[in-house]
């Protein structure tokens, strides 16, 4: 299963109702969208140090959970403040570039920071709702705002989906790799390949067992 | 009882899987039923289209009399009626933690709250897995992974369990809690229809075994009737449990399980004695 599952789970706040910690988690995304900056960094570090507290996770384990966002709000930012012109007028350290200068834009760089400070206020808050709710209350909260019950339903399908995903993912990425598939660029081509064809199969066959199992125990489109 | 009547089934045209097979379960008083047969037998197919699931391509099965229905509400109430545990109990969990799981075929049922916890704690109760309750599906070894999902089904009190291979992938001690397990429900009253190729466990917890052998039931019967045919057993793709072995090769009794044969002290005076005499030739 998921670490994020064995986290949610295990943590200190697992006995808080999730409607509570639903309307924190909207409190930190008003935090994370209203104007006045200082606010977010405290909430950032705030949030964060409960998130570590609560899951008893070390700041270097939080920190890995960041890799996988971090370069998407990087390249971002990067697109958002650098900027090329006609003049060296407007911005920071111009570099003439084929007859243009190229450098970081005066106007767009408190934007870009902004935009950024702003995104990671979000996603600290979201990661520290993510860790500390499972899925089992996440659903409880859904349902209590009214969502439609598909998208519910489908919500739980995908989660369920995830596990079976990853799982087929890795066994078949190692019997691979076990047998050399990865050896050199044209093989790692080939063999990722098949591991798409091989993946999209599975699910199939996966998903079918699924509904039978959903069939033994007479589910009728509607998780309850 | 389960009546089928000359079942066919195939998944593709001419390829079939299940062929004219007819029996009764539940018929002769036999409470613990056994489908022996090799991989990719049809074992589970057959249990597939025991619960509709699948339906068959030809002949018909009956329900205490009836013909299955296979509208959603004749469906919803056979499957009250037939309970199946699937071989893979990962696939088969869909809540994360145990009570929840547990839990599950009953809130679909529309069943009370409360009455829900009485039937889930009991549950857990019988299976010996009431520690488990708030615990993390993923924090449990394989073996308690499968009570949970027999578990699962247990809820719905069915008067008939599948259960498809159930000792697939146990270790010895989790082989032997199974076996608890299963005779621990049949002395509740609960029937059940097995399907498995692990010939000792099979032989040990099963009274009434059929073979099937590429789609088809070669032999059906008690245990001295289906186990002492070797050749038999051989050319299905099988073989004898070893308690059989020991009766047949060795003219000891046919002992019904080990207990039997270790609780035999004619049998270990016998040895004893004749222990005896080798020794005394050699000295």
């Amino acid at each position: 299963m998921l670490s994020i599952d064995k986290y949610a789970y295990s943590n200190r706040f697992v006995g808080w109702s999730p409607n509570m910690k639903g309307l924190l988690w909207l409190l930190g995304m008003v935090v994370a969208f209203q104007p006045f900056q200082p606010l977010k960094g405290v909430a950032i570090i705030f949030v964060a140090a409960a998130t570590m507290y609560a899951t008893h996770m070390s700041f270097k384990k939080y920190m890995i959970w960041f890799y996988a966002i971090l370069p998407f709000l990087l390249l971002s930012i990067i697109g958002i403040i650098f900027t090329m012109g006609n003049t060296k007028a407007g911005i920071y350290y111009p570099v003439p570039l084929f007859g243009h200068y190229f450098g970081i834009s005066i106007a767009m760089l408190p934007k870009g920071l902004r935009l950024g400070l702003q995104v990671l206020t979000a996603v600290v808050c979201t990661y520290w709702f993510a860790l500390t709710t499972p899925f089992q209350q996440i659903i409880k909260l859904l349902k209590a705002v009214h969502l439609p019950k598909l998208m519910i339903e489908e919500t739980m399908l995908m989660y369920r989906f995830i596990f079976i995903f990853i799982d087929a993912f890795e066994q078949i990425y190692r019997a691979q790799k076990l047998r050399l598939g990865y050896r050199n660029f044209r093989l790692a081509m080939r063999s990722s390949a098949i591991l798409a064809k091989m993946l999209f199969e599975q699910v199939f066959v996966n998903y079918e067992q699924m509904v039978h199992a959903l069939d033994a125990k007479l589910y009728d489109g509607e998780f309850k | 009882m389960i009546e089928l009547q000359h079942i066919d089934f195939e998944y593709e045209e001419k390829k079939p899987i299940l062929k004219d097979i007819s029996l009764q379960l539940g018929a002769n008083g036999a409470n613990v039923i056994g489908f022996i047969g090799p991989n990719g037998t049809g074992k589970s197919t057959l249990f597939l289209n025991l619960v509709g699931m699948l339906k068959p391509t030809g002949g018909k099965i009956l329900v205490d009399g009836q013909p299955i229905k296979y509208n959603k509400k004749g469906l919803n109430k056979l499957r009250q009626k037939i309970g199946i545990v699937f071989q893979n109990s990962d696939q088969q969990i869909f809540y994360s933690i145990v009570k929840d799981d547990v839990a599950f075929a009953l809130h679909n049922l529309d069943i009370p709250e409360d009455e829900i916890t009485k039937r889930v704690d009991r549950v857990l109760e019988e299976l010996d897995i009431s520690h488990l309750k708030e615990k993390p599906i993923q924090y449990l070894s394989g073996g308690q992974k499968k009570r949970v999902a027999i578990a699962g089904i247990l809820v719905l009190q069915s008067e008939w369990l599948l259960l498809d291979e159930p000792t697939a992938g146990l270790d010895p001690d989790g082989k032997k809690r199974m076996v608890d397990l299963i005779k621990h429900l049949i002395a509740n009253g609960q029937k059940i229809i097995l399907s498995s190729h692990d010939m000792d466990f099979m032989y040990d917890v099963c009274d009434y075994f059929y073979i099937l052998k590429q789609g088809q039931i070669v032999k059906s019967g008690e245990k001295e009737a289906v186990f002492l045919d070797e050749q038999l057993l051989l050319d299905s793709k099988l073989d004898q449990p070893w308690l059989v072995k020991l009766h047949q090769e060795l003219h000891l009794p046919l002992y019904p399980n080990k207990e039997a044969l270790f609780a035999d002290r004619g049998l270990a005076q016998q040895l004893m004695l004749a222990q005896l005499d080798t020794n005394s030739e050699v000295g």
